[in-house]
Order: structure tokens, then sequence, then C-alpha cells
């Protein structure tokens, strides 16, 4: 089953080169890859398509991280490292869930990704919390914080976008909302 | 509050690298003098590192939801999920287990099945005499039926066969012990078809041999035999050969001594190297000039071309211990050739008509 998707993913140098340069275009060759072996193994042990989805994604955030934080080694192959962490993550959630673990149905090698793991955990929590306090932030707060922190916009594109009078009114706003935020994210 | 909104400013500036070298300077003395600065800046970049891992990942997210949407994910659901029948799924599982299990029971098999091997390479030598099948006997003995003038009553067919070859023109026929052992009744088979009764009328446990007479009233005495009896000079990588009946027609096999000595080194035997079957037993062995050299009388389980032949020393050894009497008068083998010389399918032919089919009942 998990040979024949093999033809059309690139070799693992190509991927670990490609997240390195940011290319979109191995991400989706990467991405269109791997997920079958995932999805084998997600709905073989008491999952559907949906966790096969979130579990992949998350996994290949972890091999992101690690390939961008430039300690990656290719010391065994990618496949190996995908499906080991994704199992992981998988067999977490099903323990958390308290579903049903005995008899994991493997389909390929397993290689030990706990460290990994660990990191991609405390991330995680980090990620959660940015999260949680920008949906408690509400509009127009949030989308002000987006577009000037993370779309980069400035300013002066802020002030005409939402139809502030000066753009001192902007950054009066823009700092309220800074604050706002901050103290939701610093206190959960 | 303003001042507020100007101090962040800077942070933010400060933090990103876009302030000039001395504002730069200037800032840092103003965090070194003032804890609440120094908090704010820390704080400041703890948040910022946050939302940029933030802002990464919903990029990945975003990014990778647009290869999810390409994929098919019902086609590959469909394939990929456990299979209804729960054998296929336990192959799927345990496909590993399954496999070392496999080849675990193969090699035990491979294993056990060599020491079988070996050990029956040691342990036997088998005797060439033919067990007859049924069958093919019925068939063979409708032929007969036809073909014989005397002998309608032997329609019974035999159970045992082997070869035989005259050792006089009167009927007197040498084959092998184990051919004719325990038999009820015997008869002969000439190469036209011709079936004769014969009777057994001297045996040689030692050597596996024994002496037929062919008994039958219509047996017409043969004419004086072609070969003599050889009883020395032969040497390993002589060509030999032999006329047997592994099957209901004589059939010729030809070879080479291997070896002066026989089974386990049992001297009273060569060893030579021809193809032999069921039913070659008895068979005369001659050596290309047409002399017997000696009787074949069995060939190795497993070795194939391993076949054994009583050395023809024996053949007269069992002759002279044969008192006068019982064979009505001194068994004296020709002392003329009349093969020498003569090519090896001239040879044959005169030869097959001394050479006879043993059918053993019983």
């Amino acid at each position: 089953m998990s040979n024949k998707l093999s033809s059309s993913v690139p070799t693992d140098r190509e991927v670990v080169l490609g997240i390195l340069n940011d290319s979109e275009d191995t991400l989706n060759k990467l991405y269109t890859g791997y997920f079958p072996m995932v999805l084998q193994f997600i709905l073989n042990n008491n999952g559907d398509e949906d966790d096969a989805k979130d579990v992949y994604q998350e996994g290949i955030i972890v091999l992101y991280n690690k390939i961008k934080g430039g300690n990656f080694e290719l010391s065994s192959k990618l496949k190996t490292y995908i499906y080991s962490v994704c199992r992981r993550i998988w067999l977490k959630k099903l323990s958390q869930e308290s579903r049903k673990t005995n008899n994991v149905s493997d389909f390929e090698d397993i290689m030990a990704v706990e460290v990994d793991l660990e990191q991609h955990e405390e991330k995680d929590q980090q990620f959660d919390k940015m999260n949680d306090a920008l949906v408690h932030l509400g509009e127009p707060c949030k989308t002000i914080i987006q577009d000037f922190y993370i779309n980069g916009l400035s300013m002066q594109d802020i002030c005409e976008k939402f139809g502030y009078t000066n753009t001192d009114n902007a950054k009066t706003q823009k700092y309220k909302c800074l604050q706002r935020l901050k103290k939701l994210f610093f206190q959960v | 509050m303003r001042n507020e909104i100007e101090l962040e400013g800077i942070i933010e500036d400060y933090l990103n690298g876009k302030l000039s070298e001395t504002e730069r300077v200037a800032f840092e003395q103003l965090r070194k003098n003032d804890p609440t600065v120094d908090h704010k800046v820390v704080a400041h970049k703890v948040f910022l590192d946050a939302l940029g891992e933030y802002a990464n990942k919903m990029d990945l997210k975003a990014k990778m939801d647009r290869a999810h949407a390409e994929i098919d994910v019902e086609r590959l659901t469909e394939a990929l999920r456990p299979h209804p029948s729960r054998i296929i799924n336990l192959w799927r599982k345990n496909k590993a287990a399954i496999a070392v299990a496999a080849s675990f029971i193969l090699l035990t098999i491979v294993t056990v099945y060599s020491i079988q091997q070996n050990t029956k390479q040691i342990g036997s030598v088998e005797l060439v005499s033919r067990e007859l099948t049924k069958i093919k006997n019925s068939q063979s003995s409708l032929i007969r039926i036809i073909n014989s003038k005397n002998t309608p009553k032997n329609v019974k067919p035999a159970n045992f066969g082997g070869t035989g070859f005259a050792l006089t023109a009167n009927g007197y026929l040498l084959t092998n012990l184990h051919v004719v052992d325990g038999a009820d009744s015997v008869y002969v088979q000439d190469s036209k078809g011709d079936s004769y009764k014969a009777k057994v009328v001297r045996t040689d446990s030692q050597y596996d041999l024994a002496i037929l007479k062919i008994t039958d009233r219509s047996f017409s005495p043969l004419s004086n035999l072609p070969y003599r009896l050889k009883q020395s000079g032969i040497g390993m990588g002589d060509v030999v050969y032999t006329l047997g009946f592994p099957k209901d027609d004589a059939v010729f096999g030809e070879g080479y001594v291997s070896s002066k000595t026989g089974y386990n080194g049992d001297t009273t035997q060569y060893q030579v190297a021809i193809p032999v079957n069921p039913g070659n037993s008895g068979g005369p062995l001659l050596d290309h000039q047409g002399n017997i050299i000696g009787v074949i009388s069995a060939k190795e389980k497993q070795v194939d071309g391993a076949t054994f032949a009583i050395k023809s020393k024996y053949i007269q050894e069992a002759l002279n211990s044969i008192p006068n009497d019982s064979l009505g008068k001194k068994v004296a083998f020709n002392k003329r050739n009349s093969l020498q010389g003569l090519s090896r399918n001239k040879q044959v032919q005169k030869i097959q008509d001394y050479v006879f089919m043993i059918k053993v009942y019983k």
C-alpha cells in the first residue's frame, strides 16, 4: 500500500533544502507524499481522516521546527521520522481521550522521537496561549494586531483601513489593544 | 499615556534593531537604570517571539491546508481503512511477524529434510528389482496374450520384475537372488515377447545371485552364447554397458566403471556410473568387447549414477559352488567371445536374445 505513494515524493535532501528555503512547492510534495502513510496508520488505530489531518499537520510542523532549528541530521529516513512523530502524537492523543490503545497497528519502522516532541509540546503551549489570547482580544483589536505584527502593515495603512482620523489615533488604539493582548497572554 | 506609547515604540524599534547607534546606547543606559523599563523590554521580546511563532505556524497551517485540499482524502480513506475481513487485517497488521514465522518454518523444514536426506544417504542401497504396477501389467499381459503362442494361462499380472541373462544355451539363467526371493512362481520373457515358466534351481545369498532353469516345454534351446565371462583386467574408467528391463522392453544403458569397490568398499562389487531403474537388477554388465564382467544388483539412493554390480569372479564362484548334478552338467562359459570387434549396436543386437525379463509372482 505505502510503496506506490513514494514515487512523487522528493528525496530527503530536497525536502530539507526546500524547507530551509521556504519552498512551498517542496512542502506540497512532502505533504501529499506522506499523507497516505499517516492516514493509513490513524484509520487503522481508532481514528478518522480528520484526526489524520490534525496529527499529520502537527507532525509536519515538528519536522519544520526541527529543520529550521538547524539541528537536523538525516540519521534516518524522513519517512520513518514523520511516521514515528505522527504515531507518537496520535498515541498520546488516544491516551488523553482514554480511547483504546492496546495493540497498535504499525505499517512502518519506528524511531525514538520523544525529545523532539517534548520541545514541540512547549512551543505548542505558547501557541495555544497566543491563540486563546487573540480569541479573547476580540475585534477590531485582533485584526489590528495581526495586520501590524503579522502581515507587516504600517500604521498609515492601518489608519486608512480602519478609518482613523490620524495615525496618532491609530497608534493609541494599537497600543491599547497590545496592552490588553499582552495582559491576556501573560495571564493565562 | 503618550509617554507609554512612545516608550513602547522605542522598545519595538530597539528589539527590531531600528535604533541608531547613539539612540541604542542611550536606551541601554535607560534599561540599566530603570528596572521597570528593562522588564518591559524582556516581556515584549517574549511576547513578540511568541507572536512570531504563532504567525509562522498559522502560515504553515494555511499552506498545508491548501496542500490537503488537493488530496483526494475520500478515495484514500476508502483504500486504506481497516478491511472488513479479519484475515486481511491480521495480515496487514502482522506482515512482519508472519514473514518471520514463515521463513522460520521454511528453514526448519529445509533443515529437517536435509538431515533426513543425509541419514538416508548413509543408510541404504536400493535394490533395483521392479515392483510392477497392476495397470501397466494388465496392459502388457494383454499384449503378451496376443503375441504369445503358448502361454495363455499367464494372465495374472506379475508383482515383481527383474532382468536375467543366459548362462547356458539350454536354459539356465542368472539373476539376483533378491529378484526371485520368496517367489511363488517365476516366468521369464525373451526379447520377442515369449514367456516361459522357470524355476529357481540354486541360490547364493552371500553374493545375491540366483540361477533359474527354464522348465517350459515350449522353450527351444538357444544358439551358442555370444559372450564370455571375463574375470580380471577391469579398471576404473573402462566403458561398460548393460541391458535390462526397467520397463516391458529392453533398455540399454552405458557408463563406466567408477570404482573397483562397491557400496561401503564392498570388494565383491564394482561401482559403475550407469543410470539404472527398478527392473535392472540381474542384468549383465558387459565391457566394450562384450565380455560379461558383472551383474547389476543395486544402486545408491539419492546419488545419481552410483550403481553396483557383482563382480564376474563371484559369478564364477557361485557357479563353481553349484554341484554338477543340480545343473545337470557343469556350467562352462564359452571360451570364445564372438562379440569381440563388433560395433556396439551389433553387440547389443546379438545379446538381447540372451537377456530375459524375469517376472515374479509372490
